[in-house]
């Protein structure tokens, strides 16, 4: 009795084994025959067959974004910024004097595909490199096909705590700070705010996703640690809409300060949630929202005003190629400089980065660029950046307001072109 | 669990009502199509959607107030039911499988159009009163009522009383009802049961044009958003019971009203959760749902 159950129980391993197995190869050969819906060329068809030989085509960098559903938005920024930056390195003698192609997948803001498609990149497209896609939900799974086959994951918006702690060495986040160190311009500045306009209370209402997360973690150990009491924790998943119970409830409680973890279309539900339950804080930051001038606002209008955020770049920095990037995105896109989004210039950041690291080692080998990329020091649009030993960045955000019709930077120290509001007007 | 305070009880419950009313107005064309093709129009969420973006760019575009863009999408979205029941849908009839096939790949084509036409950003319809409320005192508690949702809830009531008295009043409601009732019987009868399901079709994307015109002014949207919207109203006619417009009427207020409490009582995370446990209890003790009628297939 007892070795036939043991027969049955392997049996039933075995054959699990056998479909997780079938399963997982299906998942990553299955996109290979479908054509992605990348404008891309094809990688140019490379005849030579000689493979020991440098080939002389171009330097291939492949890229799986979220173009369609929930985060398209940011997505889609990130692809204009790897695609104003490649014309911008091509027009401009290429990297190591070849040039440079771009292979871009969408991946529907999908982790599964995300990771079908890098496996896709490097096994059968076989690009030179791999860059990162938006956002840490989807840099953290991705970067683990990246780490497998070897190759440097320099990538522009995984910040999010859990990016780090895999022990994987070749991540690279090509922006001033990790992501749960965003909102520390603004937490200094609230701590450090004079005692008639500190708040004395917060509320933190967050989307469920690992970057906001991390954010708001930051913001709560920070203002709890300077004696800000927190009323209201509230967690909602990705695809909350309605924002009234939460805004009800915030309203009753009416926290000096709120604090929202949020993209785009939550932080416009939440303000105008707020705007119906009656709630006016005196203090508000929003981790993504604001950073997107248009969208933001065209959905909340004159409320605006008063509202803070972190970010790392705006158009009329002073950095390096930061006035090229500009220049090139206007014109193969069109459009208002202010418009610009910030996820642009991250992108950009990311090819700045791949580019001087590869310039420094001389040659497409992933494994001595990621050991080069772990020391140097590189330019970019959002200042000088390098990298701690597990790919952190070692800089810091900047702290934005929105004042009239756009967004003024107010912080950190010297960076500040204008002087905070405070409190926040009525909205 | 916390107990919030009555003040704040009161306040999300009266929300969570006309809130209940606007995915009424979503949900009937559903249940009304579900009743007379016996199909589940999967592309509903996406003709919602469809509508919104109809509403959202004649506000951009015109200024033209969604109140009152409602008088183009209505009968925009009334003859494209009716082409696609005419030439589409009634191809595949008897089938139900292959309706939910193809109402399915509707949602997809509808979803990729208005991507392309619209971005994925998200939108949504920001009048000059979308901040307004009406602010009741009532001794010690404060009601706030948004003038877009105590409109939308309004909205609501007067789709839902013309389709009232479309099906109670006119003959093509009679045939309706007959037709939901008994297909073949009707046939026998002379009702022209084609006209009938173009007709019903037509009249249910008017009002998910509605809808749409509330959803608009309510809430953000993208092209994606329809998967969402679509399993929560196909929950509400389940409740409601398949088919029933008084039940779908039912279902959404009670769907409303759970969202709203459960998100403060417990956690906005767990919230849908409490809806979900009506509906699996209702279905133990009334499979056919709450104003549903046991059907017999043949």
């Amino acid at each position: 009795m007892k070795s036939n159950f043991w027969k049955l129980m392997i049996s039933i391993v075995l054959v699990s084994l056998l479909i997780t197995a079938c399963g997982g190869q299906a998942a990553t050969e299955a996109p290979a025959p479908v054509e992605p819906a990348a404008p891309a060329e094809e990688p140019a068809e490379e005849p030579t067959e000689a493979p020991m030989e440098e080939p002389a085509g171009p330097i291939t960098i492949g890229a799986s974004l979220p173009l369609t559903g929930r985060m398209s938005e940011p997505g889609t920024a990130a692809k204009q910024g790897y695609e104003v930056w490649a014309a911008f390195v091509n027009a401009n003698g290429g990297i190591l004097g070849r040039q440079v192609e771009l292979t871009i997948i969408d991946n529907a803001s999908d982790q599964d595909t995300a990771v079908a498609d890098y496996e896709k990149l490097i096994t059968v497209d076989e690009v030179d490199f791999v860059v990162g896609p938006f956002s840490s939900f989807l840099v953290i799974p991705t970067s683990e096909v990246a780490a497998r086959y070897g190759y440097a994951f320099v990538e522009p918006a995984g910040g999010a705590p859990d990016v780090f702690n895999r022990g994987l060495t070749n991540i690279f986040f090509a922006q001033p700070a990790p992501g749960d160190e965003q909102a520390i311009p603004f937490t200094d500045f609230v701590i450090a705010l004079p005692d008639d306009t500190r708040p004395t209370t917060f509320a933190v209402v967050s989307q469920d996703d690992p970057f906001t997360i991390g954010v708001m973690d930051g913001v709560k150990d920070a203002l709890t640690a300077a004696g800000i009491e927190l009323v209201f924790d509230e967690i909602y998943a990705p695809e909350t809409t309605d924002f009234s119970a939460i805004a009800i409830q915030v309203a009753d409680l009416d926290p000096d300060l709120i604090v929202g973890g949020t993209q785009l279309e939550d932080t416009i539900g939440q303000i105008r949630a707020y705007q119906d339950a009656g709630y006016q804080p005196r203090l508000a930051f929003f981790t993504t929202g604001p950073s997107l001038p248009g969208p933001f606002r065209e959905g909340v209008g004159e409320a605006t005003e008063g509202v803070f955020a972190a970010i790392s770049w705006f158009p009329e920095a002073e950095e390096y190629q930061n006035a090229d990037m500009v220049a090139g995105y206007l014109e193969m896109f069109g459009g208002e400089m202010g418009d610009i989004p910030e996820d642009v210039a991250n992108a950009f950041t990311v090819g700045q980065v791949l580019q001087q690291g590869v310039e420094a080692v001389g040659s497409v080998d992933n494994a001595a660029l990621i050991e080069e990329l772990h020391q140097g020091t590189y330019q970019t649009v959002v200042g000088p950046l390098s990298f701690n030993e597990l790919g952190q960045p070692q800089g810091t955000f900047m702290l934005l307001q929105w004042q009239g019709d756009t967004f003024a930077i107010v912080g950190p120290g010297e960076r500040a072109r204008a002087e905070p509001i405070v409190p926040k007007p009525s909205w | 669990m916390h107990l919030p305070s009555w003040n704040v009880l009161i306040q999300v419950a009266v929300i969570g009502i006309l809130t209940g009313g606007v995915y009424a107005l979503m949900a009937t064309g559903l249940t009304l199509i579900f009743g007379v093709m016996r199909v589940i129009n999967i592309a509903h969420g996406a003709f919602l959607i469809l509508s919104a973006y109809i509403s959202y760019w004649m506000f951009t575009a015109y200024g033209l107030d969604p109140f009152l863009s409602v008088i183009v999408s209505v009968p925009l979205l009334f003859v494209i039911g009716l082409i696609f029941q005419r030439y589409v849908l009634s191809r595949v009839q008897g089938d139900p499988g292959l309706g939910v096939l193809l109402t399915f790949a509707m949602a997809l084509t509808l979803e990729g159009l208005m991507g392309s036409l619209w971005e994925s950003t998200g939108r949504s319809v920001r009048t000059a009163y979308t901040s307004n409320v009406f602010v009741i005192e009532l001794s010690d508690i404060t009601l706030r009522l948004p003038w877009v949702r105590v409109g939308g809830l309004v909205a609501a009531v007067i789709a839902l009383l013309s389709i009232f008295l479309i099906l109670s009043r006119t003959n093509l409601g009679r045939a309706i009802r007959a037709t939901i009732q008994n297909r073949s019987a009707a046939q026998l009868m002379g009702v022209n049961v084609e006209r009938v399901q173009a007709m019903t079709f037509g009249i249910s994307l008017g009002t998910v044009a509605a809808g749409g015109a509330m959803f608009s002014l309510i809430w953000t949207f993208n092209s994606g958003s329809h998967e969402e919207w679509i399993s929560k109203m196909l929950s509400i006619i389940v409740l409601g019971g398949m088919g029933s417009l008084p039940g779908a009427f039912l279902a959404a207020i009670i769907m409303g009203l759970a969202e709203s409490v459960a998100a403060v009582v417990m956690s906005s995370y767990l919230s849908p959760i409490v809806f979900y446990l009506i509906l699996f209890i209702t279905l133990i003790f009334r499979p056919q749902g709450l104003l549903g009628v046991k059907v017999r297939e043949e």
